[in-house]
């Protein structure tokens, strides 16, 4: 029922590089203000390292959004095998199981375990039976042109209704040539059976639009 | 019935469930206010999983379908959000899941214990009867560091140190510690191999200072700063390699589960351990640079305070929770 598509490497890696860029940005701020602070400040520079090593992906995906702001960058999120938010336990573990990813050389096992398996799962996700998915985009609303509906010349079964609604929907984005090629194919229902051109598919579009429900 | 139709039949209701998911998902005010509708809100979201199965089957516009799937699939994150950080579950946390789940690992943990103890007692030894047999595992200038550090000369530990440096040593201990820690129960994902090389290899490496220290004649200055915060890291690193070899053997020996099932099921167990892990190297972080380094503590009061941590690390591992567990 629910649809969840799986990041690949690609993405997965700008998402990373990303986190990357700011991790380091952040460590090197502080560092500028730990050497003002002294003792304090280098256990300050100490404790941000280590958490951004470990924490840092944890924290950002047990936010609303489920991924750190690399993956929210590029339309990444975490979410459980079973499409439910992550949990707080399989979030730790599959970043402390990065350790494993990582090895033996830059992430070795977690991409050879990402370009191998079907869901794209690095070791940590197996562990913690997470996956990283694309997060849903706002649905877009299509505009129907205005067009006095028609009533189609013969009965029309329904997944061929469904592809001629289709057409009506992406006919604004279609070359005018191509939307005339793609309407000839559906003439018959408009009764223009063999024939093609500008009027024939302004007919078929008008069926499209009475099979849509307009009147 | 015809798409349009479907659609103004419904809208009224789709509009409702994405004003009330909006009020879930914004702050805490209105989400007060939602959760009182919550009975709306399930119900509507129970219809418009309806009216997506409906619109899928007849083929409705991408646009409808699209919008249903939206709308459900954001309902479905909110219904089904699982809160588990909270005070409470921190309490049962500390007080019944760790230590239930570590005496649950009883074998890991008595493996992990002898694979860390034996090569500290054998590197030990050996180092204390033949001295030079530090350098195999540490280089000489970090034996030298060891030595000055543990010297009675006025530069040694705790005798200059300043609340300046007490600090920096905390933040070094967590990220090392901690580190390593983590680094002992990740790479139990590898047939347990690495947690058991990094349990014998802390272990070696501790072992042949304390040897070459106590060699040295430098005894009394080491043991009373380690054995403090020893209660609790070394217990720490030791949990850690449990729990990686706990991982390690669901991968080897899965029994009649698939094997990526096993290791999610050992996962899920075993990061309880990992819990307790880090909140016990926080604290040995904190002991070992504010304690156990402070030169104005007498060390028979180190070795007094040292007898109470020991008591109670252990008598919490084993006794703690066995009620309600």
């Amino acid at each position: 029922m629910l649809q969840l598509r799986p990041a690949g490497l690609a993405s997965r890696f700008c998402a990373f590089s990303l986190d990357l860029l700011i991790r380091l940005s952040l460590l090197y701020a502080v560092a500028i203000a730990a050497v003002v602070m002294g003792g304090i400040g280098v256990a300050i520079w100490f404790i941000l390292i280590f958490a951004l090593e470990w924490l840092y992906p944890v924290i950002f995906e047990l936010t609303q959004s489920g991924a750190t702001p690399g993956k929210r960058a590029m339309g990444l999120k975490v979410v459980m095998d079973s499409g439910l938010p992550i949990t707080p336990a399989a979030s730790l573990t599959r970043n402390l199981l990065r350790a494993a990813d990582f090895l033996p050389l830059i992430y070795g096992f977690g991409v050879v375990s990402v370009l191998v398996r079907r869901d794209f799962k690095r070791l940590g996700d197996l562990a913690a039976a997470t996956l990283v998915v694309y997060r849903l985009q706002p649905a877009s609303r299509v505009a129907f042109g205005d067009v006095e509906p028609l009533e189609p010349a013969m009965s029309i079964a329904p997944r061929d209704q469904a592809a001629l609604i289709a057409l009506a929907a992406r006919a604004p984005r279609l070359t005018d040539d191509r939307l005339d090629e793609l309407a000839a194919l559906a003439a018959p229902i408009s009764g223009d059976t063999g024939q093609s051109g500008p009027e024939v598919t302004l007919r078929v579009l008008a069926v499209a639009h009475w099979l849509l429900g307009r009147s | 019935m015809r798409p349009l139709q479907f659609e103004r039949l419904y809208q009224a209701e789709w509009d409702e469930l994405e004003t009330l998911l909006a009020g879930l998902q914004a702050n805490s005010a209105r989400k007060h206010r939602a959760a009182v509708q919550a009975e709306r809100f399930a119900a509507l979201y129970r219809r418009a999983c309806d009216h997506l199965a409906l619109a899928r089957a007849r083929a409705y516009p991408a646009y409808l379908i699209e919008r249903l799937e939206h709308l459900t699939a954001d309902a479905h994150q909110v219904i089904y959000r699982r809160r588990e950080l909270g005070w409470a579950r921190l309490k049962t946390l500390a007080a019944v899941d760790f230590p239930c789940a570590v005496r649950a690992h009883a074998p890991y943990v008595w493996i992990a214990l002898a694979v860390f103890a034996v090569p500290t007692l054998v590197f030990g030894a050996l180092v204390y009867v033949r001295q030079e047999l530090i350098l195999a595992v540490v280089d000489p200038a970090t034996v030298a560091d060891f030595e000055r550090m543990y010297s009675s000369a006025a530069d040694s530990l705790g005798r200059t140190r300043t609340a300046d440096t007490d600090w920096q040593m905390f933040g070094y201990y967590i990220r090392n510690n901690i580190g390593v820690a983590f680094q002992c129960f990740a790479s139990g994902l590898f047939a347990g191999v690495g947690s058991l090389f990094f349990l014998a290899f802390n272990g070696a490496l501790g072992g042949a200072v304390a040897g070459y220290l106590t060699d040295r004649g430098l005894a009394p200055t080491f043991y009373s700063f380690v054995v403090t915060h020893a209660a609790f890291e070394l217990t720490a690193i030791v949990l850690a390699g449990a729990a990686g070899l706990r991982i390690g053997h669901a991968l080897l020996a899965p029994g009649r589960q698939t094997r990526a099932l096993a290791l999610v099921v050992a996962a899920r167990e075993s990061i309880v351990i990992v819990y307790g892990v880090t909140v016990m190297l926080l604290v040995a972080a904190a002991i070992e640079a504010f304690w156990s380094s402070s030169a104005r503590i007498a060390p028979p009061v180190k070795y007094g305070v040292a007898a109470v941590c020991w008591t109670a690390m252990l008598g919490y591992l084993t006794l703690q929770g066995r009620r309600a567990g």
